[in-house]
């Protein structure tokens, strides 16, 4: 029983994580239909900058954090002017295959720029507590904290702002909007940057909590989509269920099955998520 | 002056262009070119399966290169642990391929568009997951060294062996593999079975209300794509002679997808031209490694971009103005 609750606090560290990666796409796939493949590679560009600006600087964790999300979403920015606003009138499955040489284009030049090797970004959050039996590592604890915040601050900023109210409209009907005056152009921008510094956030927490390495970016970005499929299209509590539900199976998954089929297991959940429900399990049918 | 329609030059276009592969061993000096040839003729029917279900359905499928490594696996191992024949284990790799991608086409044809794509991405890293951990079978990274080459043929008392690399035989034996497959994407192409799956590309909805049960023809575009690619893979793995998880990771398989953007997705010429292009751009450029993803990546980008339609519609369009110009050709 103690172990499952441990490896349950394990899942929800990672979770959270997913969550984040899961919210920027969600955002940027209901505003403007795109399946942003590239998050994953810009997270982890996010994770090295994050570690290069602490290992340069000597800045705080939080505060190199913070500058690779400024960084990132202006590297949105100009995603979305440079690759993605060429193709805007064209199939969707043309958007998808930028999406995919973006990918290669980042992941190359991750390599590039930051080598093949594996990188662990050290924070000096290191306390393990032990509550009831339960090791409870303190850096597991600010990964869910610094999650939730970032979710909340993106959902405080979808519901309570003009600009908002303004990505809801484009959302909800594109054409509408433009005949109300939206400038939907100035929207698929923010959309981007806000999108990619909370990918920059969540690479940033991975590469505290796990490692950044080559490749990983892909695999984060197939879990975002997981979560994506899990939780239902376009909704954000589903997006939260979702993280949740596959963070806790895969740390399940490591700690009583294999760790190195952690990954599968987490894919087999979406394969069977998919067989029985394609919808997803807060989705609308 | 009589016109001559356009469809004799294009099969005179095709027959030239068998002619100059089927020549390429004896004006092919280098033995290195010929291994290079060899490859983008393996890359061909790799591409070629890609397109079947990328180019005709539709359906972007990120998993070639995956089912390229079951295809690999799976002949290598039987011909390895049990002793199977060679030519029988390539031959049955197809098929075994085939039977996987059945099992995990089904639930990842219940969604479309990004959604499939995204799930057979996630089916590409559990096979390469699979090969890398399961080290008691696949050997893991380390690979499996001496994959047994194709017993030699005996045609009329003359030996025809396929021992080594740039062996002219391997190459000949490649090219007819790419030759059959292009030759049944044209013969679906040209049928209704063919008709059927453009459709779906076209309009799914409609082609579903009319009542054409497109599920069915979409598993069966998987599943032949599947195939082709485990039959690469087969091909690769008793050419190179020694095999690790390496060349069937996704990026192989954006690769691919690279592959037919590039040549022109849902022509038959296309897989061919991008394969070449892919496999041999990158010796002509001499582009150190650690630059290929870059520059693959910006090139796919700027395909989609400025040339959506690929590079053969495009110079098949180009000759054809030209011709007509000339009052050469008629349309037909």
């Amino acid at each position: 029983m103690l172990e499952i609750a441990q490896q349950v606090l394990n899942g929800l560290a990672i979770g959270a994580v997913y969550t984040l990666i899961a919210l920027g796409l969600t955002v940027v796939f209901g505003i403007l239909g795109i399946a942003h493949f590239a998050h994953g590679s810009v997270a982890m560009l996010g994770g090295y900058l994050t570690f290069a600006v602490m290992e340069r600087w000597g800045l705080p964790f939080f505060a190199s954090m913070a500058f690779a999300m400024i960084a990132g979403a202006l590297a949105g920015l100009l995603i979305e002017r440079l690759a993605y606003r060429p193709v805007r009138d064209a199939p969707h499955i043309n958007a998808f295959i930028i999406a995919l040489g973006l990918t290669m284009m980042i992941e190359g030049f991750n390599l590039l720029a930051f080598g093949a090797d594996q990188v662990v970004i050290q924070t000096p959050y290191r306390e393990v507590f032990n509550i009831a039996g339960i090791a409870v590592a303190e850096l597991r604890v600010i990964v869910i904290f610094t999650a939730c915040g970032l979710i909340g601050i993106t959902a405080l900023l979808i519901r309570k702002t003009k600009t908002g109210k303004a990505i809801r409209a484009v959302a909800q009907n594109r054409n509408a909007a433009i005949l109300m005056g939206v400038n939907v152009e100035r929207i698929s921008q923010v959309v981007f940057g806000i999108s990619s510094a909370l990918g920059v956030a969540a690479g940033a927490l991975i590469g505290a909590l796990l490692a950044i390495a080559p490749g990983v970016g892909e695999s984060l970005a197939v879990k975002g989509f997981a979560v994506l499929i899990l939780g239902g299209l376009g909704s954000v509590p589903g997006a939260v269920l979702g993280g949740l539900i596959l963070g806790i199976s895969e740390a399940m998954a490591a700690g009583f099955i294999s760790s190195a089929y952690k990954d599968v297991i987490a894919f087999l959940v979406m394969i069977g998520v998919l067989l029985l429900r394609p919808e997803g399990l807060l989705g609308k049918r | 002056m009589k016109q001559i329609p356009m469809f004799w030059i294009k099969g005179f276009g095709v027959f030239l262009a068998l002619i100059g592969l089927l020549a390429v061993p004896s004006w092919l000096t280098l033995p290195y070119f010929l291994h290079l040839f060899i490859l983008a003729l393996i890359w061909t029917i790799l591409a070629q399966g890609q397109n079947l279900i990328q180019g005709f359905v539709g359906y972007v499928s990120i998993a070639q290169a995956g089912f390229m490594g079951v295809g690999a696996y799976f002949s290598t191992l039987t011909s390895i642990n049990l002793g199977w024949p060679v030519w029988c284990s390539i031959g049955l790799s197809t098929v075994f391929t085939g039977l996987v991608s059945l099992l995990v086409g089904y639930p990842s044809l219940r969604v479309k568009g990004h959604y499939f794509a995204i799930v057979t991405l996630a089916y590409n890293m559990v096979i390469f997951t699979i090969l890398m951990t399961w080290k008691s079978v696949t050997g893991g990274e380390a690979g499996v060294p001496n994959v047994p080459r194709p017993v030699a043929l005996d045609w009329f008392g003359v030996s025809i062996d396929f021992e080594g690399r740039s062996n002219p035989n391997y190459y000949f034996l490649v090219l007819g593999f790419a030759v059959i497959a292009t030759g049944l994407c044209w013969l679906i192409l040209h049928s209704r079975v063919g008709r059927v799956l453009v459709s779906i590309r076209q309009n799914e909805s409609l082609a579903e209300s009319i009542g054409v049960r497109i599920w069915r023809y979409k598993l069966f575009a998987f599943v032949l794509s599947a195939s082709f690619a485990g039959l690469s893979g087969a091909l690769y793995a008793h050419y190179i002679g020694f095999l690790n998880p390496d060349p069937f990771g996704v990026d192989q398989s954006l690769n691919a997808i690279l592959a037919v953007i590039l040549g022109g997705s849902g022509t038959l010429a296309g897989p061919v031209v991008g394969s070449f292009a892919v496999v041999l751009l990158p010796e002509y450029l001499r582009i150190a490694d650690s630059y290929r993803l870059i520059t693959y990546g910006f090139i796919l980008i700027l395909a989609t971009i400025f040339l959506p339609r690929g590079l053969v519609p495009v110079i098949s369009a180009a000759i054809g103005s030209g011709l007509r110009r000339l009052g050469v050709v008629r349309n037909g």
